[in-house]
């Protein structure tokens, strides 16, 4: 009962085949759009051509929304790792009163439709005089990433033997060498991966930054916009290139973090 | 200070002995020196002035009379009346049946692929994982566009289907099963994940307890396997209905005007209507149901249980 | 495995046996975690599996329940060959090492499990529930209550009766009390072999300790790298172990590796001391010497005969209960334990000088060559 026969396996592989066939089939068929010849995208594609690319790198506007995109997600990724370091403590390690009402209201924001989240922080930011832009949508990223990546991070904490840390005092380590020496360098996986998080989730997020924006618009927006005013093969040469970016920052984050795990178990 | 005010509250409820309790700033110096309040202070305040603050915002504009920008006037019920009373009712129903059926397939789709994650694949599960959760890192809106070349007429289904086989078919945009079809694809990963968590906090030793007492497969799934996943299933159901239903992208990509789901509603008012409390009143219909059903979960679900399993 | 079926040979007025492995194999890659075994278990016995971890025996209970087919080999329940019969078709049944208590079931619901899978009315399910609550000592009133609210013992009463409300033919344990305090699995071991009296049922117990398997079993089998070493009644084992592996798995042990020496003596091959063993083949070439600490003796009078006589400097001394332990140095190479009861304890031992000595029947030889282990 536990070694499953060949032909379930057989069957399970091939479930999962299809599922990561269905997840990525989007993508694939974006990137043979990008490449079409002709501006309306027709299967087969008729004639290839790379010039929406070269149209793209040579748009400034287009290298616009890819800096700031890249300046919000990186402003986004910093923050959220420092909050989410302390969130996540306060969320695995330390047993205070509060701690389960917490670990409750961390899951709202998550739980809650983004779109939603979006036309509520509309609301707040002009009740309050803030003009939308880049800086108003880092604010507003944060409130749904910061708890993702504290529980990104919980889930290192929870792994942590506080009597690593008990030890230290005991040895006659002050709180902040505690911190600096155990707690650290020992939680650095997670925090590691909750800050590549924070980045790609940032990067790729629409309905947060469409309300807040103002003028400083993001990749995500601009695919919007151009979905709803005029599609033309810029918009998935974008697209690809978004995702290779993505997929960049995905497998440096992957190694590294695989560096920072096989450390960990060589020191330890 | 700390110190000063301790002494000084001993000394009070000598002479006045009126009550125990001690004054709040004692009780917040007390939970100052605690490190668990302390390192939950700046999430708390990022989510108080990020999430708290613009619900209750929302919250209040829903009673002010339609039209107005400001909350300083007669709480009023009329944004609800209209609510109720104009066709706005049908984007929410539409809304709310979308979401159940996102969730009822997705429970059938993942199940059977959190069970291979967890217990078929067990070794490659790391790599699975980050192969299936890679998606959500590019946004919505382009994963949406990529089914939309693939679905539209002329595009790699009706292409394929034209060119190699003969057969003519229409585009299979802009219908409620596209909407449908979005729906599920984009919040895949919401339910296989929390459900992957679920299946792996079954022990093994309880299914073959199970099943040596005589119980079928289907008995052991049934008895032993589902009870035990219900924490992670429950999450799973609970994310994709609440995300379903207050989804936007879907139904305006795949689903151009044959479904008008509760969240484009609520943009409309707050954007060219310029209708706040209107917009509001809709708002607060999905703060009471996301709310509402968070709730539910909370009461069930060990937290702890599920986030601090290793491994 | 020669033991085995020397045995069953032997006791051929002993009741048939239920289950019957014939050249039972489990390979996992090229690794045999069991290794061709072949034994009988007897209706109604108390057999218990010995071993230390490694050893197979988790592998070979998790055959006989069903749990993992064997490689090669049969396995034989009452003559029939059951190999491919599934554990939920096999009328056996086991108690876990975790237990595995359904946690979202009460203690009534779990003792009732087998029972709901079977059809069995809710009514005489209670009936049967409450009957096995009585038979383990479980009060009424926990029939409702959640299992994680029971204390270690409770929980361990809760599964066997769960086991016993499927009405097993064999019923299995993998190391149930493994996880208990000393105190608590002292009763319950004494509770279980009431049990299998009372019930008359076939029980096959797999357990690292050998003084637990002492307790309970009318056969016991010793367990290493996959085979079966030795195969006997708890006396047996304890006054006969057939290899130096089962004597130094029943508890601490003096070993000397010792050679051929004049007159059917062995020559200390550490220190070049001739000691007086039982008689020896003469084809022995070396081996171990074992004697049992309690089986050495203090000499008062330094001058009185023994067969074998050390002196040495006692160089600490170890409280055990009932009994106490010295450490005895002999030279700068040589430590042996000396184990008394605590009325013969000796009067501010540590520093001084003793004599202890052995007879040579206490003593037993484990020729290196042949018995391997």
């Amino acid at each position: 009962m536990n070694d499953f026969s060949h032909r379930a396996t057989w069957a399970y592989g091939s479930a999962m085949a299809a599922l990561i066939l269905f997840m990525y089939l989007p993508m694939i068929t974006m990137a043979l759009a990008s490449f079409s010849r002709s501006k309306y995208f027709s299967f087969p594609v008729p004639k290839y051509s790379d010039k929406w690319y070269l149209e793209v790198f040579q748009s400034l506007s287009i290298r616009d929304f890819f800096w700031t995109s890249t300046v919000v997600a990186i402003a986004v990724a910093c923050l959220s790792t420092v909050l989410a370091f302390f969130g996540a403590l306060a969320f695995a390690r330390y047993d205070w009163k509060g701690r389960r009402l917490f670990q409750k209201i961390i899951l709202l924001p998550i739980l809650f439709p983004q779109a939603v989240l979006g036309l509520a922080l509309l609301l707040w930011f002009t009740a309050l005089g803030i003009t939308p832009s880049w800086q108003a949508t880092v604010f507003a990223h944060l409130v749904w990433i910061a708890p993702i990546a504290t529980l990104v991070i919980a889930i290192q904490v929870y792994s942590f033997d506080p009597a690593v840390e008990e030890a230290a005092y005991d040895l006659g380590a002050s709180r902040w060498q505690v911190m600096r020496e155990i707690t650290l360098p020992l939680l650095a996986p997670g925090i590691f991966s909750g800050f590549t998080f924070a980045f790609l989730l940032s990067w790729a997020n629409f309905p947060l930054s469409m309300l807040s924006s103002g003028a400083d618009s993001t990749i995500p927006e601009w695919v919007s916009a151009k979905l709803q005013s005029g599609y033309t093969p810029q918009v998935p040469a974008v697209g690809t290139l978004t995702i290779l970016a993505a997929a960049v920052v995905m497998a440096f984050g992957y190694q590294i973090s695989a560096f920072m795990k096989r450390r960990q178990v060589k020191a330890g | 200070m700390t110190d000063a005010s301790v002494r000084i509250s001993h000394v009070a409820a000598g002479h006045s002995r009126v009550s125990r309790a001690e004054p709040w700033q004692v009780r917040l110096g007390t939970a100052l020196s605690k490190p668990g309040f302390l390192a939950a202070l700046p999430v708390g305040i990022l989510l108080l002035a990020g999430f708290v603050g613009p619900l209750a915002l929302v919250f209040l504009f829903a009673f002010m009379p339609p039209q107005t920008f400001s909350v300083l006037q007669a709480p009023t019920l009329a944004n609800f009346r209209t609510i109720f009373s104009d066709s706005y009712y049908l984007s929410f129903l539409a809304s709310l049946q979308l979401a159940a059926s996102t969730v009822a397939i997705l429970l059938v789709i993942c199940y059977p692929l959190a069970i291979a994650m967890v217990r078929v694949f067990t070794r490659k599960a790391g790599i699975l994982a980050l192969v299936l959760a890679a998606p959500l890192f590019v946004a919505d809106n382009l994963r949406l566009m990529g089914w939309m070349l693939f679905l539209v007429k002329g595009g790699v289904v009706s292409g394929t289907m034209q060119t190699y086989l003969g057969i003519p078919v229409d585009s299979m945009l802009y219908t409620f099963s596209a909407t449908l079809f979005g729906l599920v694809y984009i919040n895949l990963p919401m339910m296989l994940f929390p459900m992957i968590l679920g299946v792996s906090m079954v022990p093994a030793q309880m299914r073959e307890a199970a099943f040596d007492l005589g119980a079928s497969r289907w008995q052991v799934m049934k008895e032993v396997d589902i009870p035990l996943a219900m924490p992670g299933i429950m999450i799973g159901a609970l994310i994709t209905f609440i995300l379903a239903a207050g989804a936007i992208t879907e139904a305006k990509v795949l689903g151009g005007t044959a479904v008008v789901m509760i969240a484009q509603d609520i943009q409309k008012e707050f954007t060219f209507a310029q209708n706040w409390p209107k917009g509001s009143a809709l708002s607060m219909l999905m703060i009471v149901l996301a709310g509402s059903l968070a709730l539910a979960m909370f009461k069930r679900v060990d937290l702890d249980a599920i986030f601090g399993r290793k491994g | 495995m020669t033991a085995a079926t020397g045995d069953t040979a032997s006791a051929s007025s002993a009741p048939p046996p239920i289950l019957q492995l014939r050249g039972v194999d489990k390979l996992f890659g090229e690794f045999p975690a069991v290794d061709r075994i072949s034994l009988d278990i007897r209706e109604g016995e108390f057999f218990t599996i010995v071993g230390p971890s490694g050893s197979g025996k988790t592998t070979m209970v998790r055959m006989l329940v069903g749990m993992d087919k064997p490689t090669n080999g049969d396995i034989l329940l009452r003559g029939e060959r059951i190999n491919d019969v599934p554990a939920n078709k096999r009328p056996t049944c086991m108690v876990f090492q975790s237990l595995a208590l359904f946690p979202h079931r009460s203690v009534g619901q779990n003792i009732e499990f087998p029972l709901k899978i079977r059809g069995v009315k809710a009514a005489s399910r209670k009936e049967r529930a409450l009957e096995l609550m009585a038979q383990l000592r479980l009060p009424e009133s926990y029939y409702g209550k959640g299992v994680s609210q029971c204390s270690g013992g409770e929980r361990q009463r809760v599964a066997l009766a769960r086991a016993l409300a499927f009405d097993p033919e064999i019923l299995f344990f993998d190391e149930p009390l493994s996880a208990l305090d000393y105190k608590l699995r002292k009763i319950l071991e004494k509770e279980l072999k009431d049990i299998h009296r009372e019930t008359g049922k076939t029980f096959v117990y797999i357990t690292h300790s050998l003084e637990e398997a002492m307790v309970m079993s009318d056969r016991i089998g010793v367990m290493n790298k996959g085979r079966f070493v030795q195969i006997g009644t708890p006396n047996e084992i304890y006054g006969n172990p057939s290899t130096r592996f089962v004597s130094e798995f029943m508890g601490e042990v003096n070993i000397l590796e010792v050679g051929p020496g004049p007159d059917g003596t062995v020559i200390d091959q550490a220190t070049g001391a001739s000691y007086h063993a039982p008689p020896i083949a003469d084809s022995f070439a070396g081996g171990s010497l074992v004697i049992r600490p309690e089986d050495i003796r203090f000499l008062d009078d330094t001058a009185s005969p023994a067969a074998n006589k050390l002196e040495g400097v006692v160089y600490n001394e170890y409280l055990l209960g009932s009994r106490v332990q010295y450490q005895v140095r002999v030279g700068d190479a040589q430590v042996f334990l000396v184990e008394k009861l605590r009325e013969q304890q000796l009067a501010s031992a540590r520093g001084g000088r003793v004599t202890i000595a052995w007879d040579a029947k206490d003593s037993t030889i484990f020729p290196t060559a042949r018995f391997a282990s």
